[in-house]
This record gives structure tokens, C-alpha cells and sequence, in this order.
């Protein structure tokens, strides 16, 4: 297909960061090549995700409640029905620590036994693992990666009608790139534009495959929420409300009254036709109402991108006023500022390890974040945020246990505490039986700079192998 | 390879159980208060030993249990255990750790930026002509940031500050320390050598309607071409006004009238022109460094390769070149047909050719990533030892530092780090940095921070 190369969207970036100071991204670019004016190369705009879920605890019923149309809804019916041992690698549970020489059966596309030794069929497919290490799939709960640049719409400040599916772009190759960087699942979220974004989707990175395939089947729905710098500076720079942090959260506060009402006038009409009001007239259905209506009844799980420290209260007590739960701030530099707080609400955090310094509201952050916020019982998580960074999130880990979390800890982060942002805990995020066989298999320690991942299972099947010609890919066909 | 796994197994699973548990608690009491955003001094001169470490020393092999000592900012000495501590030293004992030079980034914007977003605090680059070669960045060299204190306890000591790449010839860069008592210190080299950038991104073609030359690459080359002309021009006044003006033949002495007026965008082309100075070129694509190596070799300059993030097809011709090269960003995405370590796998494909290598972070709040790139080419087959060199040694040889960094060697200034395991991986902690002999305080804005908010 031919899209644009990289450079020149790199270019085009450049252009739009450097002259309008620096854009919507969140982010700086890359870890290694920061944003300033010469090489604003990794920066893509956050805006928000799109997936729907309650904002609460998690899982079972906000599983059941997502479906979004277009998701396979039966989480049960496995892609593929196979017999899988990986045998004898030091396998990193997450959640029951390490088993050296280990085994995994997977039993359709699940994983069905965990221990020193496993029973299985005589015929399964047997994957050495010999001297490697065998950990959950990355997750990564703050990607933009396959929506081409259809990733804010920064026309209005409040969007949470618009779906990243419907920008979906399923052949971008940056979904294999992050596949070969151990990533097995990803939120694709909406931009940081808006003060309240789209809706986001969830992926398995089973590249190759068409498009309803990679969706995660039953994952919760959530919404992209956004503060600070980027909204004001969108709308700002236009002369428009928000230009300030008073503007962004009056706007926030503004819809969900509207939304209020709306959810109103449906109440009155079903009681009516409760009631046996034959004449009764359904009010027009709206969808950006509705989309908010299903925040304040619980069915998104919310994203907020939010960096500073006051920015958090205040989200939390706009979450308060209205009776919705905050599932995670994204960024969240300054969470260490007030991580007793922040673990009160019961919070979650999706943060870099060492991100910092690219606009005001970033002068702030640390690396010791993650581990303070960690220790004041705030759920962590590094995300990406970035094409380039989401190849590399074992990295990220490997870096935070510098700055004090234990590889437990440090594990988590880039595995089971992203899914729980998610929504998606009880299915995978760590080596138990019963979820998904979403698995990596890494030729050293995963937490260090000089690992490979070897090969990349989803669902209990290959998709990636580094042993393998050419891409590496093994459900892919180069288009001739 | 395998013993290099285990190897590095070894080294990670000790090193992780080592800085989780040390750093799990609280942070180290920082040491001497020094200011967070202004340069450390190094004027005190006290004689510092080092005993008990891993020495790497670069270029004469590792040393178990080794001792270094610094003294009046030079290393005056490096050997096994049994190497003689001057009376009066403070020794410090490192038993357990790893000692290595100074690492140097060959290219960041340190200095030149503060808060990305904030265009004021921003002097990276004049965008205003694509021929800038009058720029100097040591003009705008911000000593007191708050970026260097926070990139050099990752054992970051020495640093290129290079214009942003915008322009062809954004202007000239310095060499520097990443510590002094002002910027006087800090500015070891000015001028050091000049970027000569063709990567496409100095095409200002985004609107057609408004389109202003050079608007392609033709344009480009053209107009540095028509630029280096206009240096041997104005080179050849200057030389027939010199001639005339000193002659000894007085009627020719006569003739020689005003001296040609002084431009300074040309005379800062000459040093280069004449081969005295490096010009980094830096080239993406196969088809860009083949251009800008023709106008290189026009020219006569002198050069360094920058970046040749996609030549792959080159390999073989930039090595038969014999030039050094910059490489990088590894971090830069690979084209879409290719395999996803087709980028990360050129330091190795370049330096199995015997290209002298060396990475740089082009960065500035992340400039402190430096050594990870380096340990993630690794990951890609370029030899341990390569790749610490091209953070070291090589560096110091392509920017002409040699005789006073790159290795840990007798004469060499006392630019050495202490860290609690390989200097490339993510999970150590650096532990003690020297900046000429002197101990730099582990303190910065960051570390302020958590200080202030670790309870």
C-alpha cells in the first residue's frame, strides 16, 4: 500500500512540533532521541482509545457488557485447537514467581498446565525453551500505533463518539515491529487533543491476520480522556474555549450535565412506557451523549492523559461529582507527588520510566515515579505512548528496578498491572492456567538491554520467530 | 555466544538482586549539597584512588581487582592490587564494581534547550537560511541547565553539542565537558567540526504554493555546492590580498588596496575547506550519502559519517571509505518491507567491517539513554567490547580528544565512572562519577525531587 515512509511523517511532525511549539503529543519522541526540533521522530499524538467497560474493579461484567459489535464476543472460541509444551526455559510466572526448567502446556490456545513438568498429549507440538526465558506477552496500554494519523480529532473538545476502529489501519506494519519487541496486546487510543477523546479498541498483535481477528475478543471498551497543556493549546492557539486549565475542566464539567440531562429525558421516556403511555415518543439518540452516558453508567473504563499533580485532584473530584470511576492517569509524571491519593481512588498509573522535560507540564517528572507511586500502593504500569518505545518496554522494566521496584514489580508493569488498565486481567497478563496463551520466549533475561525476544506466541500460536527468514513473521504474506 | 548468555546472566541476575535490594529502600543520602543546575566545580586537589574494581580499561584489557588513581585531574596511575596508592589519597573502595572511562555521546543538544515546548528556553537551530555555517553553538551554550547534572550520573562525561539538523550547515559544534566552573570549562573544543546535513528533512517543501529554493534536493546540493564556491572565491581574495600585502615589492604592496570585506558565513567554511576541521556528514538513504560523499570529495573536506540509518546496500562502500561514522539513531523505524532489526543491526554490520563506530544519543532530556543503544546493538551481534569502545576510544579518536579521554590510561584526564555492574545495561546504577580527577555529586533536579518526596 503506499503509505507515506516514515521519514516523511517524521518530517511532517518535525514541522508541526517545531513551528507550533510541541504539538499534541504527549510524549517527547524517542527514549533516545528526544523531541526537541531535530529529531522529533517518535512523537505520535496521543488522543484516546476507545473500548468500553465498567470504570470499576474490572472484569467479569464489564467483559460481558463490551462486546462492541464488532468484537468477536465469545472469548471462549479459541483460534486455534492445539496441543503446545514449552519445555525448560525459566518461565516468569508474574504472579507465582519463577519456576526454573519449567514447562507450559497450552491446550487450545490456553494455557493449561504450569510446573516443573506438565502432562501432555504424546502429539503436542514441543517448543524448547532450553536456556531461554519465558514470560506473559508485553502489554502496552497507551499506543497510537495502526491508526495512520487519524489519531486525534481535534475539532472539537469533546469527542467521545468518535471509535478507533473505525481508523483501525490492521496492515501497519508497526504492529509487527512491536510484535518482535515482545508485545502481545495493545490499547489504541485516541489523542490527547481532546478533553474528552474517542473510544478506544484492544489488539493482539497477531499480524498477518485480517482486521476482527487482531481485535481482542470481549476486551472492555474505554475512553480517552485528556488535561493540561494539549487540549488548552489546541483550542487556545484557535482563540477557542479551553485556553486554560479553568477552560478544560469547565468543558468536561459542561458535557457530563448535559449528558446528565440526556440520560434524563431517556428515564423520563421509559417511565412513561413503563407506565403503559402508549403516545410516548422516544428522544433522539445522540451519540457523543451517549457515549458520555455510558461513562457516567459505568460502561468505559476511563483513560486520562494527565501529567501534573493538581490535575489529578481535580480529576478525581470531577470523577466524584459524577459518580464515574478513574480507571488510570496515562503519563502521570507527577503521580509521586500525591500517590496516596491517587491510591485512595483506586487509580492505576500507565507512566514512562524516564520521560521528562519536553514541555512544563513533564519539567517535573523523575525516574523514581514509578517506584514511589509503587510503594504508596499505586498500580504501575510503562507504556509507550510511542511507536518506537513499545519495541523495547522489556527496557523500560529492566530500568524502574534501578530506581527501586522489585523485578516483580518491574514485571508487572509491562504485563499483568497494563492489563488490569485494560480490563483484560483475568485473560492474560501472566502465566496461569486458564488464560490466554498470549506467551514470549526471550534468548536471555527479558529485563535488560541486551535481550531478544526468540519467538512471540498468541493464543498458543507462533507469530513471531527470530529464527525465521525474512520478517520473522509466520502468519503474514508479503502482498506481491 | 552462549558464554556470553551466561555471562550476562550471571551479571544481570547478581546485578538486579544487588541494585533492587540497595535501591529499594531509600535513596542513598546524596553526598556534598552541590547545586543542582550549576556546573561542578573541579578546582580541589585531592588525590583520589580507586582500589578493588573491574577496570575497563579500553585499550589495554580488563583488570580484576585494579586500582586507578587521579591526581591534579589526570590518571596517574591504573594496575592489578598490588599498585601503589600516594600517601594522603582518599581511597574509596569499589570492590564489586566497574570501572570505565567517561562516556562520550557524539552528538546531542546539551545546553541548547531546556523545555522543548517553550521556544524561549530553545537554541537549536536558525532556521531562517539552510546555510548557517556562522553559528556556533557555543554562543548559546546555557552552562547552568539543568539537563547536563541529570545526563551525567549516567556516566556521561563528554558530549558534542551539535545545531538541531534542519538546515544543511546549521553551524559548528562544540566539544564538552560535562562539568566546570562555567561555560568557559565546560566548552573543552568550540568549533570542533561542522554537521553537513542531507537527510531531506532540510527541505522546507511542505507548501507548494509558496515554494521558495532550494525546495528539493537538487536545490540543496546546489546551494551548498554554489556555497563552498563562494568560500574558495572569497579563500582566493583573501590569499591574493595576503600576497600583495606582504610582498616585499613595494608597488606590489601598494596594489593590494582594502582588504576584501570580511563575510563571516564564507570564512567559516575555510577551515574546512582547507581540511583542517571534520565536517559530520550526515546522510540517511543509500542515494543521500552517496550525494552528499560527492560533494564531500568535490570539496576535499574532511569527514565523518553521520547516522546511514538505512544504507544497508552501502555497507561494504562506506567501510571501503575508511571513514568513521556516527551511527544512529538505532532507534530510528526500519522501512516498511524490511525486517524489524534492520536499523538496530547496522553498528554490528558496520563495525564486522572494520568501520570505527560511535553512537550518540541526538538528544537532550534523554540524552542519558546513551549507553543503552549501545548495549541494544549488542543485543544485535555488535561484540561487547566494540560497543563500549564506540562510546569510548573511538570518539575520542574521531573528535581528536585521544590524549586526554577515551580509556583508563596513565596521562589521561580523571574522566571515570563507578557503577554496580555493565555500563550498558538498563538496571545499573552508576555509582561515582569523575569529571578531570574530580568527584561529581550524584545530585540534580531529579534526584531533589525524590528526595523531597520519598517519605
Amino acid at each position: 500500500m503506499a503509505r507515506r515512509s516514515h521519514l516523511y511523517r517524521v518530517m511532517l511532525l518535525s514541522l508541526c512540533w517545531v513551528l507550533s511549539s510541541f504539538a499534541i503529543a504527549q510524549q517527547p519522541s524517542n527514549t533516545q532521541q528526544p523531541p526537541s526540533s531535530q529529531n522529533p521522530s517518535a512523537s505520535q499524538n496521543p488522543t484516546s482509545p476507545e473500548k468500553s467497560t465498567p470504570g470499576t474493579e474490572s472484569k467479569s461484567s464489564a467483559v460481558t457488557e463490551n462486546a462492541t459489535p464488532n468484537q468477536k464476543p465469545d472469548a471462549s472460541a479459541p483460534t486455534f485447537h492445539n496441543d503446545v509444551v514449552i519445555k525448560g526455559g525459566t518461565i516468569l510466572t508474574v504472579t507465582h514467581g519463577k519456576i526454573e526448567n519449567g514447562s507450559i502446556y497450552i491446550h487450545n490456545g490456553k494455557i493449561a498446565a504450569v510446573g516443573q513438568s506438565v502432562n501432555a498429549p504424546a502429539g503436542a507440538t514441543v517448543i524448547d525453551a532450553a536456556g531461554k526465558f519465558v514470560m506473559p506477552g508485553i502489554i502496552d496500554a497507551h499506543s497510537h500505533i495502526a491508526l495512520d494519523d487519524d489519531v486525534n480529532e481535534p475539532t472539537s473538545p469533546v469527542t467521545p463518539h468518535m471509535m478507533m476502529k473505525d481508523a483501525f489501519d490492521y496492515n501497519d506494519k508497526a504492529i509487527y515491529r512491536a510484535l518482535a519487541g515482545g508485545v502481545t496486546s495493545s490499547l489504541l487510543l485516541h489523542g490527547s487533543a481532546n478533553m474528552i477523546g474517542g473510544q478506544a479498541i484492544v489488539i493482539k498483535h497477531k499480524y498477518g491476520l485480517g482486521r476482527d481477528e487482531m481485535l481482542f475478543p470481549g476486551a472492555p471498551r474505554s475512553i480517552k480522556f485528556a488535561s493540561g497543556e494539549n487540549p488548552k493549546r489546541v483550542y487556545g492557539t484557535r482563540n477557542q474555549l479551553p485556553s486554560t486549565r479553568m477552560g478544560n475542566f469547565e468543558v468536561m464539567r459542561a458535557a457530563f450535565i448535559e449528558a446528565r440531562e440526556y440520560m434524563r429525558t431517556w428515564d423520563d421516556y421509559e417511565a412513561k412506557l413503563k407506565k403503559g403511555d402508549k403516545d410516548a415518543t422516544p428522544p433522539k439518540k445522540d451519540l457523543k451523549l451517549e457515549a458520555l452516558a455510558d461513562v457516567l453508567r459505568g460502561k468505559l473504563l476511563v483513560q486520562i492523559h494527565c501529567y501534573r499533580a493538581d490535575e489529578f485532584l481535580t480529576e478525581m473530584e470531577i470523577a466524584k461529582e459524577f459518580g464515574y470511576k478513574i480507571r488510570a492517569f496515562h503519563h502521570a509524571l507527577e503521580a509521586y507527588k500525591v500517590a496516596d491519593k491517587i491510591a485512595a481512588n483506586g487509580v492505576a498509573i500507565a507512566t514512562w520510566p524516564d520521560w521528562w522535560g519536553f514541555k512544563y507540564e513533564a519539567w517535573d517528572g523523575i525516574p523514581w515515579n514509578a517506584a514511589i507511586s509503587a510503594h504508596n500502593g499505586v498500580r504501575v504500569a510503562l507504556k509507550s505512548d510511542s511507536e518506537d518505545v513499545t519495541r523495547r518496554l522489556n527496557q523500560d522494566a529492566g530500568k524502574i528496578m534501578r530506581y527501586g521496584l522489585t523485578e516483580e514489580e518491574a514485571l508487572k508493569s509491562i504485563t499483568l498491572n497494563p492489563a488490569w488498565i485494560m480490563g483484560i486481567e483475568e485473560r492474560v497478563g501472566s502465566i496461569d492456567v486458564g488464560k490466554d496463551a498470549d506467551i514470549t520466549i526471550w534468548n536471555s533475561y527479558p529485563l535488560s538491554s541486551t535481550a531478544l525476544a526468540d519467538k512471540v506466541l498468541i493464543d498458543g500460536d507462533v507469530y513471531f520467530d527470530r529464527s525465521q527468514p525474512g520478517l520473522g513473521l509466520t502468519h503474514y504474506k508479503e502482498v506481491q | 555466544m552462549l558464554k556470553r548468555i551466561l555471562i550476562s546472566l550471571l551479571l544481570v541476575i547478581g546485578v538486579a538482586a544487588q541494585s533492587a535490594g540497595a535501591q529499594n529502600k531509600k535513596p542513598k543520602p546524596s553526598p556534598a549539597p552541590a547545586s543542582h543546575s550549576g556546573p561542578a566545580a573541579a578546582s580541589s586537589n585531592e588525590t583520589i584512588a580507586l582500589k578493588g574494581g573491574k577496570l575497563l580499561t579500553i585499550t589495554h584489557g580488563v583488570i580484576e581487582n585494579g586500582v586507578i588513581v587521579m591526581q591534579n585531574g589526570r590518571i596517574t596511575a591504573v594496575g592489578g592490587a598490588g599498585t601503589n596508592v600516594p600517601s594522603g589519597a582518599r581511597v574509596i573502595d569499589v570492590t564489586g564494581m566497574t570501572v570505565y572511562p567517561g562516556l562520550i555521546d557524539s552528538e546531542t543538544r546539551l545546553g541548547l534547550t531546556e523545555i522543548s515546548a517553550d521556544r524561549m528556553t530553545n537554541d537549536q537551530i536558525e532556521l531562517s537560511d539552510e546555510i548557517m555555517p556562522h553559528m556556533h553553538v557555543s554562543d548559546a551554550f546555557h552552562a547552568e541547565t539543568a539537563l547536563i547534572p541529570v545526563d551525567r550520573v549516567n556516566g556521561i562525561t563528554n558530549a558534542i553539542v551539535a545545531p538541531a539538523g534542519q538546515d544543511t550547515l546549521p553551524g559548528q559544534d562544540s566539544f564538552i565537558q560535562l562539568a566546570g566552573a562555567s561555560a568557559t570549562e565546560m566548552l573543552m573544543v568550540r568549533d570542533i567540526a561542522m554537521p553537513l546535513n542531507f537527510t531531506g528533512q532540510q527541505r522546507r517543501n511542505q507548501n507548494f504554493e509558496q515554494a521558495k529554493f532550494p525546495f528539493t534536493r537538487m536545490g540543496m546540493a546546489t546551494q551548498l555546492r554554489q556555497a563552498f564556491i563562494d568560500a574558495q572565491d572569497y579563500d582566493q581574495k583573501l590569499a591574493a590580498y595576503d600576497k600583495k600585502k606582504n610582498s616585499s615589492d613595494e608597488k606590489e604592496k601598494d596594489k593590494a588596496g582594502a582588504p576584501p570585506k570580511r563575510d563571516l558565513k564564507l570564512e567559516a567554511l575555510l577551515p574546512y575547506l582547507h581540511g583542517k576541521k571534520p565536517v559530520v556528514l550526515a546522510a540517511e538513504e543509500p542515494n543521500d550519502v552517496l550525494t552528499a560523499l560527492d560533494l564531500a570529495n568535490e570539496f576535499h573536506l574532511k569527514v565523518i559519517l553521520s547516522r546511514v540509518t538505512h544504507s544497508a546496500s552501502l555497507l561494504d562502500k562506506i567501510a571501503a571509505t575508511k571513514l568513521p561514522v556516527i551511527v544512529g539513531s538505532i532507534y530510528e523505524q526500519p522501512k516498511e518491507s524490511e525486517r524489524y532489526d534492520a536499523v538496530y543491526r547496522m553498528p554490528a554490520e558496520l563495525a564486522k567491517r572494520g568501520v570505527k563506530i560511535a553512537f550518540a544519543s541526538f538528544g537532550d532530556h534523554m540524552a542519558r539513554g546513551l549507553p543503552y543503544a549501545a548495549g541494544y546493538a549488542e543485543a544485535f551481534g555488535l561484540p561487547a567490547d566494540e560497543a563500549l569502545k564506540a562510546l569510548t576510544i573511538n570518539p575520542a579518536q574521531m573528535w581528536g580528544v585521544d590524549k586526554d579521554l577515551g580509556s583508563l590510561e596513565v596521562g589521561k584526564m580523571g574522566n571515570v565512572v563507578v557503577a554496580n555492574g555493565d555500563p550498558l545495561d538498563v538496571k545499573t546504577d552508576v555509582k561515582h562519577v569523575f569529571i578531570q580527577g574530580q568527584e561529581i555529586p550524584l545530585v540534580n533536579k531529579q534526584t531533589q525531587l525524590r528526595d523531597q518526596y520519598w517519605k
